[in-house]
């Protein structure tokens, strides 16, 4: 009878008790992908496009191999037409009152409520993520962008008065990178007026259902347009005129190509590169909740890349026993079902990985996993590796999903050696009950955001972003605004590019001199902010004293006497004004769902370096020398090749009231030094106010260890005005942000 | 089809009555009593000991002790293991059950220590909660003790068991405690040697639940005898 054969299987099922699976339902999924009869062109200007002769890539079921369907790939014209429909909707867009913009993005909030199972479904049905990540992670966290930055919108005409929408953004995503990565980026792009083309990896269905969702609410067809296509139709995308940005995410060698392939194009270019993340456990760490951190991290299908651990010696053993018990029992499977912890990503990411692990065995290291997985599984297992001695190339390299790559270290100074040691500076959590240590390391990180006894959390309001080879672009908070706005009046983004620039040769004397980078940027930047502005003002009383030798030797460079007098006095109130402006050290922000505070910091970039321009020889000198100081930097100066004697009688001053070594003032042929600063792996980042050519030749160098940079392409700027010459602007690029996250709870 | 629960717990006064009544019912679970001034624990030392020896001696098999949380909030460690160490010899060869009523502990780090000393004493099984206090078992205090019981099973090899009490109403409940005590402490610890529930209108929700299973029919209250 019916009941008790079912009663026996209730019976067994609490014998056993194993898990059994919750498979969620693809239908939905599989409804909306047949109403575009398993074929999605792309959307652009708000209607599905599908143009003919195009080839189609299929979008695979990771697990199964079953093709889902099939998505048409961009070439250079839909790339065009794409640009062309966001450049007509920017300036409807654009005008509109940012309310009306608020209003858009809280609706769509609520249609991505509306649509949220659809979403949830598809995503992982076509990426293999487990759906619990999708479902109670992404897509909460999506509508809550979009619920944030439509509040930025309905501030922005009083906040953020100065500033205006650039225009049209290019998006590119690579592979490992999901529909939330669209999300941070798309939203405030939109909220603060600016409209957007995205390219999006050959075969991802959820962005076209976003573009979808957003395209039939919004009033403006073309906000936002979305189409697939190959890696290398990026550069094409960037180089579109029109685009007055491009935000790129995706592997440091792609970002550094991109860079290069865009020097002198005219669009400012934000790099967000790299998908590792690292995490520090001293030995006060909580070693449980710890190992709960690294599979957050490493083994929940919460972030695309895999973690680089440090262990303090003391706990090695302990800490290895506990992740490989509970690395026994994680839970690969289907990511469609509710009872795993890990789905697959495909072959991709699969062969990435193995390689990995080959490697690391064959330069000495020894591996980890749970558990026999059989070869031809879609699945890779959970990996811990270790033994690598620090020289392997395994070690400096980026560790694929889901590997996890695990050094000792024995004090927290060599753990700050060991993880400042990488190129890259993404995000880090620090595992430490001891407050004070806490903080120690996690200011010490070099990194964009540093989770203190916890991993991976995100949150509107928390600007995310990296250093170094990482990409300085930065998304949420007020960070990922300034991204998408310049200064009121800014004239639109040309190309200056010439086409003969030889990298090679430029600014190449023979013999070459290289000045090497001065040493004291730390500990100037741990001054605290009055000693920086009492040294300021003692800057400003000096010169105040030369007044009268520096307005002749103004006059001598063929001033007149009325607007050299001038030009000196205002240089010593921008002296004194950067003082007033005590450089705060941050600021707390509060994050919902979160109890307790997260520290927006504001920290030096470190060796900063800048070319002054030929005009304005003394008023421009001072004007990027303030800030850059005034935020804690070291600071390389190139001054006026005009008139460089102002800039030295300066550094007499300069050189009795400054610590040695914080401030370099470079005098020779100025193409030559700019090579010099622009090819330096060890400068921070880089100002050019000089020529287009020199423009061009920055961005190009700047590629070699992703230095952020700033270049006028040629145009002389207005020093004399407050907008341009001490402005809001000069204080974005003279310092990074940092998140640090500290979480409550005993 | 040999579906009971585990053991039936009442106070010290009535064991004599739940010895008799389950003899002449022909059930052989074990009676446990509480003991040692339950719910509070602020009797003399000698009475609590006494109350324990009497338990036994009616024919109580399985006795759960409560712990005197003044030690525990002043930080009296080796007076808390002596204590303990007292209840153990009181107990003899009975079952012993040592409450750490960990919503009046204060920090985790409190209950943590309670629990490893618990065991160090020799319990048996350490409890959350005696059912009476405000807070009573949460999850964050339970994954506390579960991993101090694995703590203390890899230094020792001794498996000591877990039951959580107070708060647990639903069978749905009951599902999501068995799902932690799999995923922190294993396969192992799923018998009702390792692992008790302590709960009394949960054995109703259970009731239910089976006999919505047999019958496909939600039960009333009073189709199943009250609990």
């Amino acid at each position: 009878m019916a009941a008790t054969g079912v009663g026996s299987r209730a019976r067994d099922i609490f014998t056993a008790l194993e898990y059994g699976p919750v498979p969620e339902s693809h239908a939905c999924a599989l409804a909306w992908l047949d109403t575009h009869n398993r074929l999605l062109g792309h959307y652009v200007g708000g209607e599905w496009l599908k143009p003919e002769h195009r080839n189609a890539v299929s979008c695979r079921d990771p697990i199964t191999g079953e093709n889902l369907a099939n998505c048409l790939q961009a070439q250079g014209e839909d790339v065009a037409a794409a640009v062309e429909a966001a450049r007509t909707a920017f300036k409807a867009w654009s005008q509109l009152p940012g309310a009306t913009r608020a209003r858009y993005l809280t609706q769509l909030a609520k249609v991505i409520l509306m649509h949220q199972r659809l979403l949830w479904t598809l995503e992982s049905l076509v990426t293999g993520r487990a759906v619990r990540e999708v479902r109670d992670g992404d897509v909460p966290l999506a509508q809550q962008l979009l619920q944030y930055h439509a509040v930025q919108a309905h501030a922005q005409e009083k906040a953020l008065a100065g500033w205006e929408p650039r225009g049209v953004i290019g998006l590119i995503l690579s592979p490992p990178f999901s529909f939330l990565d669209m999300m941070w980026r798309v939203c405030p792009a939109l909220a603060m007026g600016c409209t957007v083309v995205a390219l999006v990896p050959p075969a991802s269905p959820t962005p076209l259902l976003l573009a979808q969702l957003a395209g039939e609410l919004s009033p403006v067809p073309g906000i936002l347009n979305v189409m697939c296509g190959p890696a290398l139709l990026g550069p094409a995308l960037a180089s579109e005129p029109g685009v007055q940005k491009v935000a790129f995410c995706g592997a440091v060698e792609e970002g550094q190509a991109l860079r290069r392939t865009l020097a002198g194009k005219g669009a400012e270019l934000g790099l967000a590169l790299g998908t590792e993340s690292l995490l520090l456990l001293t030995d006060s760490a909580d070693v449980d909740s710890a190992v709960e951190g690294i599979v957050d991290a490493a083994w929940s299908d919460r972030s695309p890349g895999g973690l680089r651990l440090l262990i303090q010696e003391s706990v090695w053993d302990e800490t290895v026993q506990r992740i490989q018990a509970r690395m026994g029992r994680l839970r690969s499977g289907r990511g469609l079902d509710g009872a795993v912890d890990m789905g697959a990503r495909g072959a991709t990411a699969q062969d990435l990985a193995q390689h990995y692990v080959h490697e690391a065995q064959s330069q000495g290291g020894q591996v980890f996993q749970a558990g026999d997985v059989p070869s031809d599984s879609p699945f890779f297992s959970p990996t811990l590796v270790f033994g690598l001695p620090p020289a392997a190339p395994c070690a400096q390299a980026e560790v694929p999903w889901p590997v996890v790559m695990a050094s000792p270290f024995r004090t927290a100074k060599e753990a700050l050696a060991l993880a400042n040691g990488m190129p890259r500076g993404g995000s880090a959590s620090v595992w430490s009950e001891r407050l004070g240590q806490a903080l120690e390391l996690g200011y010490g990180l070099r990194v964009g955001t540093v989770w203190i006894n916890a991993h991976g959390l995100r949150d509107p309001v928390v600007p995310t972003g990296g250093c170094k080879e990482s990409g300085s672009s930065w998304h949420g908070g007020q960070d990922g605004l300034y991204e998408y706005l310049q200064p009121s009046g800014t004239p639109a983004r040309l190309p200056f590019l010439c086409e003969s620039l030889n990298y090679d040769t430029f600014g190449l004397v023979v013999p070459s001199t290289v000045p090497s980078g001065p040493e004291t940027g730390p500990s100037w930047g741990m001054q605290s902010p009055r000693a920086r502005a009492s040294l300021l003002w003692a800057l400003a009383a000096a010169l105040q004293r030369r007044d009268t030798a520096l307005a002749s030797r103004l006059e001598r460079h063929g001033s007149e006497p009325k607007a050299a007098k001038a030009e000196v006095e205002v240089s010593v109130r921008r002296l004194q004004m950067w003082g007033t402006q005590l450089q705060d050290q941050g600021h707390t922000l509060q994050v919902a769902g979160l109890r307790g505070p997260v520290l927006r910091l504001r920290e030096p970039l470190g060796v900063l370096a800048v070319v002054c321009p030929d005009e304005w020889p003394l008023l421009a000198f001072v004007s990027l020398l303030a800030p850059a100081l005034a935020h804690g930097n070291a600071v390389v100066l190139v001054p006026s090749g005009t008139c460089p004697l102002l800039a030295l009688e300066i550094c007499q001053d300069v050189a009795t009231l400054f610590p040695a070594g914080l401030v370099n003032v470079v005098t020779g042929d100025q193409d030559h030094l700019t090579r010099c600063l622009a090819l330096h792996q060890d400068i921070q980042a880089l100002w050019y106010f000089g020529s287009a050519q020199g423009s061009q030749f920055v961005e190009w160098a700047s590629a070699g260890n992703l230095k952020p940079v700033w270049v006028n392409r040629g145009f002389p700027r207005a020093w004399d005005e407050e907008a341009e010459g001490a402005g809001s602007e000069l204080s974005l690029h003279a310092a990074r942000t940092k998140a640090l996250w500290l979480p409550m709870g005993d | 089809k040999g579906i009971t629960t585990a053991a039936v717990c009442v106070y010290p006064a009535r064991v004599c009555d739940a010895v008799k009544a389950l003899k002449a019912a022909g059930c052989s679970i074990p009676v446990a009593a509480v003991a040692t001034g339950f719910p509070a624990g602020q009797t003399h030392l000698k009475t609590r000991l006494e109350e324990i020896r009497l338990a036994v001696e009616d024919g109580a098999t399985e006795i759960d002790v409560v712990i005197n949380r003044t030690l525990v909030l002043t930080g009296q460690w080796e007076a808390l293991y002596d204590e303990i160490r007292q209840f153990r010899k009181a107990c003899g060869e009975a079952h012993l059950k040592t409450i750490l009523a960990t919503g009046e502990l204060g920090p985790l780090t409190n209950v943590y220590k309670a629990s490893l000393i618990a065991m160090m004493a020799g319990s048996d099984f350490i409890k959350t909660s005696t059912g009476k206090e405000t807070v009573n078992a949460t999850f964050p205090v339970a994954i506390v003790m579960l991993r101090a019981i694995r703590d203390f099973f890899w230094k020792t090899g001794n498996k000591v068991g877990f039951k959580p009490a107070g708060g647990i109403r639903t069978a749905k409940d009951s599902l999501a405690w068995l799902s932690l005590i799999k995923e922190e402490l294993g396969d192992e610890w799923l018998t009702p040697e390792l692992f008790r529930i302590g709960a009394s209108s949960l054995l109703s929700d259970i009731e239910r639940q089976i006999y919505h299973h047999v019958t496909g029919r939600y039960a009333a209250y009073h189709d199943l005898p009250m609990s």
